[in-house]
């Protein structure tokens, strides 16, 4: 009896298993596609991080958008192919070459990953639709050190020589924001690296760390809850639940580097194709949705699209690269 | 007990019929998920948190503290019957619980593990209500020098672990450690060991290596042991009592360490970063070290299975404590949970429990509630997973493998992890050929590269001076504290020797349902002496 049923079971797994084998194979067939009529297939939307990430929520919302004001008029199927700082999932969208019924979203890894890792692939080899928003990150000192503006930051950072900041990751927008607030200001940093949000603010909690870079979504609870003080918004403008942090530019900083929320298509898409995504962005970027998206997550708008889209992550790339060089994180 | 009023309220707030049902599904698909080797908790919430996306947060959030109960009794359930954690905080599960299985005693070791579960959500649950001002104090001042300590207290537990075999457990726990150093260096961004590939930057990930060295290794060595020629199986049924529940003797010799477990799994689980797994493994090394027997560990004694597994279901309620009342995630699914909140809305902070606590006390409520929805459904479906034991060993070992191929994939579609998790069972065959212990492995390569990470941290921080270690109250009581952990079975020893000059006696094992009250009268004799 239980060999019958354990056999049954076997059998249906190996079946399942070969299906889904035959099923990829027939998949990446039916692939290419007319761009004359677009669209008129179903569309594939590769999220390349995994649930629950600033990157998954934004592609959610999308698709959400997009299915709601019925822009995309047939299904879209949404799957998160996280792996390698997201080398497998854009890795995936690469391989699609030419095909117009494939869509992922940046991150600040989009650009980061290639330039660490022989990725095989840039951003300069992908069909790019355009940016909607920066991910910007907010400037935390903790309570205790009394810290309110960022003049009475950098008087302390430079009276102490030397200030120990943190933030996720090396190869990483933290990283780079780090060490560009601390050269324009004048002042020096041990930068500590964290693998995991947890551990940076508890890391601040305890007193361990002076300052930290992170996404406001993450901070901003430590912020109202009064544990800790924000000095500084990289963004272009103030954050709206914090007016009266001043932005980086308003205290003279830069070009400073930010995460790049955009859409991209696979290599050689035909340019009809992008401009259909770019005039639907445009229309999505006006749905009371999607500012009530860019509210609840602290992004800014900043809209390029296309060509400029491309010149603005040649110029973060360059100073990525750059910044990483002289560390010596990257070769 | 105004304390207990926000816990209650919490919980009548989960109570609508609708919710009791997504309790239940979600307790079942969790159980299933986790069934699957490799999707353990963190994967299987990660899998089903977008379903949610557009639920309203209450019915969203019941569903996912089921999910996550059901996932992680699922991975206990592959830890007893197939050897195979689901996830770090089961290995230590396996060490008793597979030797319990083989002895044909799968069905009570499973029952003994979900009642500890239970144990383990309901002290978790009062000690949320009581003690969770007290704990996040205490979580928010562990700093990378204080995390360091405490993987070092994780590390430390290896010595219980390896046993005897210094050497070959040493050998082990080497090559966990070189396994950990593969992928991008979190100090200074270059990549080790990584030979160019992308999947390898991000590392070599627990799961495959935990899955082949288990799962496929025991396979491999049962097949070497020539496990498919006797025709009964490799489980030992002519020992195998028909019983479904435990015995007196197994309850009397779990419920202290049930409590130990949970109480220890409490406080370990609320700090950040390896939380559960220290706490499952300190606690296997504490009830080794109390216990008066402990040859018998490590073949298949209760204690050493309930410790555990209270351990690290209490420390699942203790990670919540950081991510309510901080806002900080303390481990893998808490993290998942927080992307839950951005996602539903709702800002995670030290202020949502004061701005939500409805939404608080409903998780905590509905986590509490999920541990009493898998306490029920596992008395239906343990007699069915238990049978999984009583299959002969050629049916089962393909399956084994198939589903060990099946869910390595699934955790993130990539073939070089089922490469991975491939050759990872080749090297536990080996290992098991000449005596290396998989479980030292597994447990190198998950602390390992938390140790690496604190320490350069805590280095980084104190301008490379180790006096960081010292200055620092909680690390330094911490620091006061591995003194005591590595003296305390000699003292547990010379003390029980000093009390009872005659050696304990070895209890009989009761065949008899009617032996079970005496047993448990003796052992309440020998506790109120």
């Amino acid at each position: 009896m239980y060999k019958t049923i354990v056999a049954l079971v076997t059998a249906f797994l190996l079946t399942t298993t070969l299906a889904a084998c035959g099923a990829e194979q027939s998949g990446g067939g039916m692939s290419g596609g007319s761009a004359e009529n677009y669209p008129e297939q179903p569309l594939e939307w590769t999220i390349a991080f995994g649930p629950g990430g600033g990157n998954d929520i934004m592609s959610r919302t999308l698709v959400d958008i997009l299915k709601k004001e019925k822009l995309y008029p047939k299904d879209i199927a949404v799957e998160n192919k996280e792996g390698g700082s997201g080398a497998v999932g854009w890795g995936y969208v690469f391989s699609k070459k030419g095909n117009p019924y494939h869509v992922s979203t940046t991150s600040g890894s989009f650009i980061t990953t290639p330039l660490q890792a022989d990725t095989g692939w840039t951003y300069k080899d992908f069909t790019l639709v355009g940016q909607l928003a920066t991910d910007d990150s907010l400037f935390v000192v903790p309570k205790s050190s009394g810290i309110t503006k960022w003049r009475q930051w950098e008087d302390q950072a430079k009276r102490k020589g030397k200030v120990t900041v943190g933030g996720i990751g090396t190869v990483n927008v933290d990283f780079i924001l780090h060490a560009q607030l601390a050269k324009q200001a004048g002042y020096k940093i041990d930068y500590v690296p964290f693998n995991d949000e947890g551990q940076l603010l508890t890391a601040m909690t305890s007193g361990s760390l002076d300052a930290v870079v992170s996404n406001p979504s993450e901070v901003l609870g430590q912020v109202s809850g009064g544990r800790m003080n924000a000095v500084l918004f990289t963004g272009k403008e103030a954050l709206p639940q914090l007016p009266d942090v001043p932005t980086a530019n308003s205290l003279g900083f830069k070009n400073l580097v930010a995460t790049p929320r955009g859409l991209l298509l696979p290599p050689d898409v035909p340019d009809n194709v992008r401009d259909w995504w770019i005039e639907t962005m445009k229309k999505v970027g006006k749905t009371e949705r999607w500012r009530a998206y860019l509210k609840d997550n602290n992004l800014i708008r900043d809209e390029a699209w296309g060509d400029d889209f491309e010149k603005e992550l040649d110029a973060t790339s360059k100073r990525f690269e750059r910044i990483l060089r002289a560390h010596g994180a990257i070769k | 007990m105004d304390v207990f009023a926000n816990l209650a309220a919490g919980i009548a707030g989960v109570l609508s019929p609708i919710n009791l049902l997504l309790l239940a599904s979600g307790v079942l698909v969790g159980m299933i998920v986790g069934v699957m080797p490799g999707l353990g908790p963190s994967a299987g919430l990660a899998i089903l948190l977008p379903l949610t996306f557009g639920l309203d947060p209450v019915g969203a959030i019941v569903m996912l503290a089921a999910v996550y109960y059901g996932a992680m009794y699922g991975g206990t359930i592959t830890s007893v019957l197939i050897n195979t954690p689901g996830e770090s905080a089961t290995v230590a599960s396996t060490f008793d619980g597979y030797p319990l299985a083989k002895q044909g005693r799968a069905a009570p070791a499973l029952v003994i593990a979900a009642v500890a579960s239970f144990v383990a959500g309901t002290i978790g649950a009062v000690l949320i209500s009581v003690a969770a001002p007290v704990t996040a104090g205490v979580a928010a001042s562990f700093g990378p020098p204080e995390l360091f300590m405490l993987v070092i207290l994780g590390l430390l537990t290896l010595i219980v672990v390896i046993g005897k075999k210094r050497l070959l457990g040493i050998i082990s726990v080497l090559i966990g450690f070189a396994l950990a150093t593969v992928g991008i260096d979190i100090g200074g961004g270059q990549q080790r060991y990584t030979f160019g590939s992308t999947e390898l930057i991000n590392g070599i990930d627990f799961i495959p290596v935990a899955i082949g060295v288990f799962g496929v290794g025991e396979i491999l060595w049962n097949l070497y042991c020539g496990a498919h020629r006797e025709r009964l199986g490799y489980f030992d049924l002519k020992r195998a009592s028909r019983r479904f529940w435990p015995t007196g003797a197994d309850w009397v010799e779990s419920r202290w360490s049930m409590l130990r477990g949970s109480v220890l799994g409490f406080f370990v689980g609320a700090t950040p970063g390896a939380g559960a797994t220290v706490a499952s493994l300190m606690s296997y090394s504490m009830e080794k070290s109390v216990s008066k027997r402990p040859e018998r560990f490590g073949k298949g004694a209760m204690a050493g299975l309930a410790g555990p597994e209270a351990a690290n279901n209490a420390a699942s309620a203790g990670a919540m404590v950081p991510l309510l009342t901080l806002g900080i995630p303390g481990s893998a699914s808490t993290a998942v949970l927080l992307g839950g909140f951005l996602m539903w809305g709702l800002q995670p902070g030290p202020l949502l429990m004061q701005d939500e606590p409805d939404f608080a006390w409903t998780l905590i409520g509905s986590m509490y509630l999920g541990n009493v929805m898998l306490l029920l459904v596992n008395i239906f479906c343990i007699p069915a997973f238990a049978k999984v034991a009583k299959v002969r060993f050629q049916i089962l070992a393909p399956v084994v493998i198939v589903l060990c191929v099946l869910g390595t994939f699934a955790v993130n579609g990539s073939i070089v992890e089922v490469g991975i998790m491939l050759g990872c069972g080749v090297l536990g065959f080996f290992m098991r050929r000449f005596g290396l212990s998989p479980a030292a492995l597994v447990i190198a390569l998950v602390l390992g590269p938390l140790a690496e990470e604190t320490l350069r941290q805590s280095l980084i921080i104190s301008e490379g001076s180790f006096g960081v270690f010292v200055d620092r109250p909680v690390s330094l009581a911490l620091l006061c504290f591995l003194p005591v952990l590595c003296l305390l079975p000699i003292a547990v020893k010379l003390w029980r020797r000093r009390v009872s000059p005659a050696a304990v006696p070895v209890e009989a094992q009761p065949t008899e349902p009617g032996g079970d009250h005496e047993a448990l009268d003796t052992a309440e004799h020998e506790t109120n002496r």
